[in-house]
């Protein structure tokens, strides 16, 4: 996401401990304690992920052989990730990198995420959401571990559906009638925002109607952004544009800021995590949104795509990987780890770990959102995540020329399906160049 | 350029002169050689130096990345090995639509500012010359001023001129009631041009003034004499006077456009009609640092070195065999 923050990354696992200042403080005596053993492995974090910190805090005091010194850094597309190759570059990266799903296969392929597959341990492999360790598992080798997996939902102003007389949208054809009742009893707002800085929600739509714009399964990269189902999407929101049912702008942005919270964009489509985040931008909403889950296109075989979510990597240069990987699988698995993001009131991450949930589901404050079970909706969301998507070899490239043909349609020149196009073609220089194998399919 | 016209002359001098000192005194003249040699050495060192440190390395090294690459088998997931791989990376490059498209918009680009620039600055040399400015040295240096700011706090400048909501040209428009949108899909490319002829115009104004300087007073004299008025002196006498001038601006704002890179980078902030390859140079850096394709960077950077070194080759060589008849 050039130029923003990444809000979806940096919001996904946001925390601040009540217990920081504590947490701080025993971890002093902690790091004094064990240096008088001479046996800590000390190893290095990075994370663009707010709330770290105390998440670092809260292992360093309960453990005694691995102590862990974090480094905030940027956010991906803010530098974070330019920061990260450039370290692994130069022989200087961390023990343990922060990345996001779309990001995995990149660093893998530069050798930046070391394959793990040895280290993950069986028990941990068991506590995993199947469908989140699949994204980051190639060729059978898995090169980072999954922190929060995160279906897209949809989020609603409660309030604003009964005054127009709206029930929630069960599938797509029912969402686009209702935008343009939206539109005609009032002129001013609209159901919901055509996102053009929007890569990951469009990829999410697209998962969900079936897109593979990815297949590593026959040993070469298969191209397809244009592929049906992600064509039935593009002409699917292309038509809600055409007839000026939907806002077509950034969502990183002030204007979306303005949309939201002057009450004027009824729905919002993301991720699941971007309940907290909303929570903290904007506290004075609270009671009037509730979340339901995203329209389907049949409702026969329900299916939904992830938005956003974050995993971390063991770099190549780290020269403790067992303790590493030790940290990595307290953060992903531990209660002690998802309270202390959650009880900060910002966070609703969806941990990767199901076991997890209820944890989530205890520790959330449910009245921003009347009371609603959100924990228990994401739950079910979650199983119905498509099997079988892959990212690509140089997402952020692709994001960015898909993004920038998203911005021209929202001034007017171009169509979606044809962004899908020029993202294809502006994708394939790069991994010829790579010398990858790629082969290309726009069934 | 006036002065290498002129240089040129002596040179050539001195090469028909060699010949005939022959016979006098071959020892006393190797000594003479080895020492002139010598100095020559002495003084052409750091050029050389600075040459092979900032210029041949730097392209050696380009050259290198785009035809080496440390490739991995299959989905890319096994072991680096580093391989040659002739020309794939050019065969990206040029398949690139994005990176074409840049290519275009940089043509278009030097197609607006190349003649604007060109002719506003002869112009207003012209004009300079002919004593019709008050306050000769006032609007000199009024004119020259801005290409003494950097080019990025010239960038931010615009762009806070640019953007809707703060700027107060487009509230000046606003009022009239004139919507305008100088970041829009069809104005973004004339907005950049704007900002490079306000930084540029005023050195390239003082370059054709000073040659405007050079020209004899007696041509002119003789012109005026002759009957011709000032517009016609100008554009007929003094114009094909300074042509070498002319020439010379022609390339360097050549040169500098098709590097075209921080205007575009600035703007890109604040528009969504600026990708983040927009023009070559912005090709370059996004392969370079957001996509970790070194290959496919050095191979756009060769490529548009290549483009910049013909295009500079065929200005001169064209204008020195106008040159050349122009003579006979």
């Amino acid at each position: 996401m050039p130029g923003r923050p990444d809000r979806r990354s940096v919001l996904a696992a946001m925390a601040a401990v009540p217990l920081t200042g504590a947490a701080s403080a025993c971890s002093g005596d902690n790091g004094a304690s064990s240096a008088g053993t001479g046996r800590t492995t000390r190893i290095t974090f990075w994370s663009a992920l707010r709330g770290s910190q105390e998440v670092v805090d809260a292992f360093n005091r309960t453990h005694d052989k691995v102590r862990v010194d974090f480094q905030q850094i940027p956010s991906g597309g803010q530098g974070g990730y330019a920061k990260l190759s450039n370290a692994a570059r130069a022989g200087n990266a961390p023990d343990v990198a922060t990345i996001e799903y779309p990001q995995v296969p990149g660093f893998a392929i530069d050798g930046v995420a070391r394959d793990i597959t040895g280290l993950v341990s069986d028990s941990l492999r068991r506590k995993l959401l199947p469908q989140a360790l699949a994204q980051t598992t190639f060729e059978g080798r898995v090169f980072s571990v999954p922190l929060d997996v995160e279906p897209m939902v949809m989020h609603y102003r409660a309030d604003l559906f009964d005054r127009y007389g709206l029930q929630v949208a069960r599938t797509w054809d029912e969402f686009a009638e209702q935008a343009a009742t939206v539109r005609r009893k009032a002129a001013d707002r609209r159901l919901v925002l055509f996102p053009t800085d929007g890569m990951t929600q469009f990829a999410a739509y697209a998962w969900q109607a079936g897109a593979q714009w990815f297949d590593t399964s026959e040993g070469a990269w298969n191209v397809s952004l244009a592929d049906a189902p992600s064509r039935r999407v593009a002409r699917y929101w292309q038509r809600l544009i055409d007839r000026d049912d939907v806002f077509v702008n950034a969502v990183e942005s002030r204007q979306s800021d303005a949309q939201i919270g002057n009450g004027l964009v009824l729905t919002r489509l993301s991720g699941a995590w971007d309940a907290g985040a909303q929570m903290n931008a904007r506290p004075a909403q609270k009671g009037q949104w509730r979340i339901a889950p995203l329209p389907q296109w049949d409702t026969g075989s329900p299916s939904v795509g992830t938005h956003g979510g974050s995993t971390f990597a063991v770099t190549k240069d780290s020269r403790r990987p067992e303790a590493a990987m030790e940290f990595i699988e307290w953060q992903v698995t531990h209660p002690d780890a998802l309270r202390a993001r959650l009880s900060s009131g910002t966070s609703s991450q969806y941990p990767a770990a199901p076991g997890l949930v209820a944890v989530g589901r205890k520790a959330f404050d449910r009245s921003y959102y009347g009371g609603q079970d959100i924990y228990r909706l994401f739950e079910q969301e979650a199983e119905k995540i498509g099997e079988g998507w892959r990212w690509g070899p140089r997402m952020s490239a692709t994001q960015r020329v898909m993004q920038d043909s998203f911005a021209r349609v929202g001034g007017g020149q171009g169509s979606l399906a044809a962004s899908l196009r020029t993202a294809q073609e502006g994708t394939m220089p790069d991994l010829k160049a790579l010398g990858l194998s790629t082969t290309q399919h726009t069934t | 350029m006036t002065t290498t016209a002129r240089a040129r002359v002596p040179a050539d001098a001195s090469r028909t002169e060699g010949p005939a000192l022959s016979a006098s005194g071959l020892r006393a003249r190797r000594a003479a050689e080895r020492r002139r040699s010598g100095a020559v050495i002495v003084l052409m060192a750091p050029f050389f130096a600075l040459l092979t440190t900032i210029f041949l390395i730097p392209v050696g090294t380009a050259v290198y990345l785009s035809f080496f690459s440390d490739d991995q088998p299959g989905l890319g997931f096994g072991a680096e090995r580093t391989v040659f791989v002739g020309l794939r990376s050019y065969a990206a490059v040029l398949t690139d639509p994005t990176f074409l498209g840049g290519l275009g918009t940089v043509a278009l680009y030097c197609l607006i500012y190349l003649p604007l620039m060109v002719v506003s600055a002869l112009v207003l040399a012209l004009l300079l010359d002919s004593g019709a400015v008050r306050l000769r040295a006032f609007a000199q240096l009024g004119l020259f001023l801005p290409h003494a700011v950097p080019g990025i706090i010239a960038a931010l400048i615009w762009l806070y001129l640019y953007t809707p909501g703060i700027s107060p040209v487009i509230d000046l428009f606003a009022r009239a009631d004139i919507t305008i949108d100088f970041l829009g899909i069809h104005t973004v490319v004339p907005s950049i041009v704007n900002i490079a002829v306000w930084s540029n115009l005023g050195y390239n104004m003082v370059v054709f003034y000073a040659a405007l300087q050079a020209v004899p007073r007696e041509v002119i004299e003789a012109s005026v004499v002759d009957g011709a008025g000032p517009v016609r002196t100008a554009l007929q006498v003094k114009t094909p006077l300074v042509r070498a001038s002319i020439v010379m601006v022609a390339i360097f704002t050549l040169i500098w456009a098709l590097q075209l890179f921080t205007e575009p980078m600035l703007l890109s902030q604040s528009s969504p009609m600026i990708s983040s390859r927009f023009s070559p140079s912005m090709y370059i850096y996004d392969a370079a640092f957001t996509r970790n394709n070194y290959g496919l960077a050095a191979a756009a950077s060769v490529v548009l070195l290549m483009c910049t070194i013909a295009l500079s080759y065929g200005v001169t060589r064209f204008t020195g065999r106008a040159d050349a008849e122009e003579a006979r």
